[in-house]
């Protein structure tokens, strides 16, 4: 027993590294960016001084850093319902025992493919696609769709819609075969049962399948938020880095880095908008993961 | 009525293959289109879409370099930060997560519940903190500062700790001990080799994170030739390249294609990964 305990002291040493680094990247850069968040500190020159709450002021009053806010929200919802759609009609087809459809492993491997594409290739890869000359308007134009070309990098509505279109070609895939798993996890005596019981397609879904699926739903909506809250490569390269047409796809991130990127260099009030999104990010995900996952969890967690 | 059953199950399985389809081509159109047109000249593009592949990728990737693209070099200096940051990656989860099954210490259930925190908070939105903490410490346009980030990778301390736990046999630990083997020796001689496959997913998806990242370098990276790929993507858009269709998609084909090559290999190990990490917890 005595030399058990002797072990155990080991285990720091295992995770120290793992400490050390977590402090000097992770934990300081978040503690430097909440004391820059109250400087009017700019890359440019060297004195500076605390100036209290107002960046924060400064954000709240600038309609950018609330329209920012709003498209950010509103680019990942729009992408994340009809992803979680689509994901579950797949998964429930894939895993289904009536259809019994033929090369699950084939569909499932294409659909994920987009996930690893370098996300700013794809979004360079789109503007060129609705470019004007581009091979779209080429299409529309030649087949008589369009009487001419349109300018399709100036229309919000289509750019935003590009946006939620990318985000979701981009990850319908993962979050099928994150479904796909938690229901072939499920045992088939729990549906064999209900159907002795009498229960329909629809019940044995509702009462069977989405609860037990239930933390895995819970990850990939917190994971899913945590990305679409940072989102930035795509709307960034999509258009001109600064969220137009007319703000239409400026994103919290692409918000922070104008302001980073200024010609000052204004570090105090990009902080702010990092912190400002950090937090609200953070408690959403937090609150989202331990009001729904508390009640289930119990049992799981005093086995261990 | 047996009848009726199975042609209702053909019916619906016509239909949910003609939906696959459909989303096998919205899925796969815009890649291939992609690697068609790096290899077609400026003129085809401009005349039309073609799903077939033309014979000008060798002039499209002179074309590259003549503006000043230097691919090559790019192509390098992702590998370079992609090969480090894996290893970093895995060994130190590998590390920390072997560090958080095999002992038991005092606030180690608090450090694996801090760790699952860390997975669900955008920590991408310090990069200001963090980038001016690099240039204080001299960093900043150096790869270090986008390679030693990965010591505490969060994700793959979680992966890694789901994956040990379904391997972790205490016995073969108990038996290196009388053998005299020392902590660090059991961890290296025993533990990484039985957790290679797991080692082998987590490597791939360290490797495809830090291939594609932009954000970071876009930050912390400041001169020419120390540009990773997707930076140099970036300034495809630029106007030295206004017309240059086939030279674009050429320059965007090559970081992607790389990934696809290792997609199609390892498409197994990739797949089961992305379930690891969710289900069991």
């Amino acid at each position: 027993m005595k030399k058990k305990i002797r072990h155990d002291q080991y285990g720091y040493l295992f995770v120290a590294p793992f400490i050390i680094g977590f402090l000097i990247f992770g934990l300081y850069p978040v503690v430097n960016t909440i004391v820059l968040s109250f400087t009017d500190r700019t890359l440019m020159s060297s004195t500076w001084s605390f100036i209290g709450l107002k960046n924060f002021q400064n954000l709240f009053a600038d309609s950018t850093f609330v329209t920012a806010i709003t498209n950010t929200w509103e680019l990942w919802l729009m992408n994340f319902i009809p992803q979680m759609v689509i994901a579950f009609l797949l998964a429930i087809w894939f895993t289904n025992n009536r259809l019994k459809l033929k090369g699950v492993g084939v569909w499932r491997m294409i659909f994920y493919m987009p996930n690893l594409m370098m996300a700013s290739a794809v979004a360079a890869l789109f503007f060129s696609l609705f470019s004007f000359y581009g091979p779209v308007n080429q299409v529309l134009v030649r087949s008589g769709f369009l009487p001419e070309a349109i300018d399709f990098i100036r229309k919000p509505a289509i750019m935003r819609g590009l946006v939620v279109f990318i985000q979701w070609w981009m990850w319908f895939g993962q979050t099928t075969i994150l479904l796909m798993a938690a229901m072939t996890a499920i045992s088939p005596s729990l549906y064999e049962a209900a159907l002795v019981d009498g229960a329909g397609t629809f019940q044995m879904f509702r009462m069977i399948t989405l609860p037990l699926i239930k933390p895995v739903l819970i990850y990939i909506l917190v994971t899913s938020l945590v990305g679409g809250m940072q989102m930035f490569d795509i709307p960034y390269l999509l258009t001109d880095g600064r969220g137009s047409p007319g703000n239409s796809i400026l994103t919290n991130t692409i918000n922070m880095y104008m302001k980073f990127h200024s010609s000052k260099g204004h570090i105090g009030a990009a902080s702010s908008v990092g912190l400002v999104v950090f937090l609200m990010t953070s408690v959403v995900a937090l609150l989202i993961f331990f009001l729904l996952r508390e009640k289930h969890d119990q049992p799981a967690k005093a086995e261990r | 009525m047996r009848t009726s059953y199975r042609t209702g199950t053909i019916v619906s399985r016509i239909l949910v293959y003609s939906f696959l389809v459909i989303l096998v081509v919205i899925t796969l159109i815009p890649v291939w289109m992609l690697i068609v047109n790096a290899t077609r000249s400026t003129v085809e593009i401009q005349q039309g879409i073609s799903l077939l592949p033309s014979k000008y990728l060798v002039s499209n990737y002179k074309i590259l370099l003549s503006k000043g693209l230097d691919l090559p070099r790019g192509f390098l200096n992702s590998v370079t930060i992609a090969v480090l940051t894996t290893v970093i990656a895995v060994y130190f989860g590998m590390l920390t997560a072997y560090g958080i099954v095999a002992y038991n210490f005092k606030g180690k259930r608090t450090l694996y519940n801090m760790i699952i925190v860390l997975v669900m908070i955008p920590m991408q939105l310090s990069i200001i903190g963090f980038y001016q903490w690099m240039s204080k410490l001299g960093l900043t346009d150096s790869y270090a500062s986008l390679i030693l980030p990965s010591i505490a990778s969060a994700g793959s301390v979680f992966f890694a700790k789901q994956y040990l736990d379904s391997i972790m046999i205490q016995d073969l630990i108990d038996a290196g001990r009388i053998d005299g083997a020392t902590e660090l020796g059991i961890f290296h001689r025993i533990m990484l080799p039985i957790a290679k496959p797991g080692m082998f997913t987590m490597g791939i998806f360290a490797f495809v994170a830090a291939w594609n990242n932009f954000f970071n370098a876009f930050i912390l990276i400041s001169s020419r030739q120390k540009y990773t790929l997707p930076m140099l993507v970036q300034t495809l858009r630029g106007d030295v390249y206004r017309h240059e269709y086939g030279a674009i998609y050429l320059g965007l084909a090559a970081s992607v294609v790389p990934i696809i090559i290792i997609y199609f290999l390892f498409s197994r190990y990739i797949v089961n990964g992305i379930s690891m990490g969710a289900v069991k917890e």
